[in-house]
C-alpha cells in the first residue's frame, strides 16, 4: 500500500477543523438562544405595561377629540371651555406615549445587541452601554428580587465582538440572579485598567462551592436542574473572552456571602488573536 | 349609586396609573386615588374607604399579591383586581387561591373590558357593604326584639 498524500492529509485536517469550528459556532448560538427564551417571560412584562399605555392612551384621545369636535362644531361657550381640559389632558398624554415607545425601544434595543447580523467583524465599542442594554434583558425577571447597581467608570471604546460579549455579560447576570434565593444584590463595575478595561459582575448569592470551583469553567458542568441550565454558559463565556479577544476571565466566590466575576478585555486586539 | 365610587391604583409604572386614570375620568365620575408605592396605597385604605383595589403583580419592594392581602385583611369588602403583564399562568392561581381575587386583567389591557370589570366589582362591593349593614341591623332588631319578648314574659310571670 501506498504512502498517503501529505496534501490530501492536511486538506483533510483542515475540512475537520473548519467543521469543528462550524458546530461551536452553532453550539454558541443556540445557547444564546436558549438563554434568551428563558428571559422571554420578563421581556415580555417589561413590554406590557407600555403597549397597555399606549392602547389606553390611543383609545381615550380618539374619544377626546371626537368630543373636541362636536364642541368646537357647537360653538357653545361651556363645551368650548370643557374640550380645552380635554385637549390639555390629550397632550399629557401624547408625552406619556413617547415615554412608552422609549422604553418599548430600549428592550429592543438590549434584543438587537444579541442578533447583530454583522457580528463577524469587530467593532469599537462603549462597553457601558452594551452593559446598559443587557441589563435591559434582565430588568423583567429581576424586578421585584434583586436590586442592580451600575458603577460605571469611563471607559475607552473596546475593539471586540459586541454582540458575542454581550451573551458573556448576560450568561454571568443570569447566572448571579439564579444564585440569589430571595432578595439580594448584583452590583456591575466597570474601569479601565491598563491597556484594557476591567469589569466586575457581584452578587450576594449562595456563592459557589470550594469543590466545585475548578470546574465551573469546563463545559458540560451544571449544579442546575435540567431544564435550567446547559453546563455550557461559562465554558462558552471562557472562550469568547480568552480565545476571541484576548481577555481573562476569573471569579472569588465564598459560600454564603457571593460571588464576583472579573473579566479584562483588551482595548485594541493583537492581528493574531484567534477568530 | 348616590356616593363617588372609589377607585384604588397600584402599579409601579407611573404611565399605567396615568393612562388608566385618565380612561376612567374621561368616561366616569369616578374618585380615584393612584400610587406607585404599594405601602402608601395601604396607608391610604386603612384612613380611606375604597370600592376596589387595582393592582399590577410584579413591583419592587411588595409584590401585587401581597398588596391584595393586606388590602383584604383592612377592607374585606372592597373588590381585588390584578391587572398584569407576567406571562405565567401560575400567578393567576396563586391570586385566586391566595387573596379571594375578584378578576384577573392581563396587559396590556382593553379599555372597556377594564371598565366593566371595575363597574362590577364597586356593585359588588357596595352590595356586600349595603349586607353586612343590613345583617347588623338585623342583629340589633333581633337582640330587641328578644329584650321585649323578655320583659313580657317578666310581665305575665
Amino acid at each position: 500500500m501506498s504512502q498517503p498524500d501529505p496534501a490530501e492529509v492536511s486538506n483533510e485536517t483542515e475540512a475537520l477543523r473548519a467543521k469543528a469550528d462550524r458546530l461551536a459556532a452553532q453550539l454558541a448560538e443556540e445557547h444564546k438562544m436558549a438563554e434568551l427564551g428563558r428571559l422571554l417571560a420578563g421581556i415580555v412584562h417589561e413590554i406590557n405595561s407600555p403597549i397597555g399605555s399606549i392602547l389606553s392612551n390611543n383609545h381615550v384621545i380618539t374619544r377626546s377629540l371626537e368630543l373636541v369636535k362636536k364642541a368646537l362644531a357647537s360653538g357653545d361657550r361651556a363645551s368650548i371651555e370643557k374640550a380645552n381640559r380635554q385637549v390639555e389632558t390629550c397632550l399629557s398624554l401624547a408625552s406619556i406615549d413617547k415615554i412608552a415607545c422609549e422604553r418599548i425601544s430600549e428592550v429592543v434595543r438590549g434584543l438587537k445587541t444579541f442578533v447583530r447580523v454583522d457580528s463577524s467583524e469587530r467593532r469599537k465599542t462603549d462597553l457601558n452601554e452594551q452593559i446598559e442594554n443587557t441589563l435591559k434583558l434582565t430588568q423583567g425577571e429581576f424586578k421585584g428580587r434583586i436590586e442592580v447597581e451600575t458603577d460605571f467608570g469611563e471607559l475607552p471604546p473596546v475593539e471586540c465582538h459586541a454582540s458575542m460579549l454581550s451573551q458573556v455579560f448576560l450568561n454571568i447576570l443570569v447566572n448571579a440572579g439564579q444564585a440569589i434565593e430571595g432578595q439580594g444584590r448584583i452590583t456591575v463595575r466597570t474601569r479601565p485598567e491598563g491597556d484594557g478595561v476591567h469589569i466586575s459582575i457581584a452578587d450576594t448569592g449562595r456563592g459557589i462551592k470550594p469543590e466545585d470551583r475548578p470546574k465551573i469553567f469546563a463545559g458540560g458542568f451544571t449544579t442546575k436542574p435540567v431544564g435550567v441550565g446547559t453546563g455550557l454558559g461559562l465554558s462558552l463565556s471562557k472562550k469568547i473572552v480568552e480565545e476571541t479577544h484576548g481577555g481573562s476571565i476569573d471569579f472569588e466566590s465564598e459560600v454564603g456571602v457571593g460571588t464576583t466575576f472579573h473579566i479584562r478585555i483588551p482595548v485594541e486586539q493583537k492581528k493574531n488573536t484567534a477568530d | 349609586m348616590n356616593q363617588k365610587a372609589l377607585v384604588v391604583i397600584v402599579d409601579d409604572e407611573e404611565m399605567v396609573i396615568t393612562s388608566v386614570r385618565a380612561y376612567l375620568e374621561l368616561e366616569t365620575e369616578f374618585e380615584i386615588h393612584g400610587f406607585t408605592e404599594p405601602e402608601q396605597a395601604v396607608k391610604h385604605m386603612e384612613n380611606n374607604l375604597v370600592d376596589i383595589a387595582v393592582s399590577d403583580y410584579l413591583m419592587p419592594r411588595m409584590s401585587g399579591i401581597q398588596f391584595l392581602t393586606r388590602a383584604k385583611q383592612i377592607q374585606p369588602e372592597a373588590s381585588r383586581v390584578l391587572l398584569t403583564g407576567h406571562a405565567d399562568k401560575q400567578s393567576a392561581i396563586q391570586a385566586i387561591n391566595e387573596v379571594g381575587l375578584y378578576q384577573y386583567v392581563e396587559k396590556p389591557w382593553e379599555n372597556a373590558q377594564l371598565l366593566l370589570i371595575i363597574q362590577n366589582g364597586i356593585e359588588r362591593s357596595k352590595l356586600l357593604r349595603e349586607l353586612r349593614e343590613k345583617v347588623s341591623e338585623l342583629d340589633t332588631a333581633h337582640s330587641s326584639l328578644k329584650n321585649v319578648q323578655k320583659r313580657l314574659l317578666q310581665a305575665f310571670l
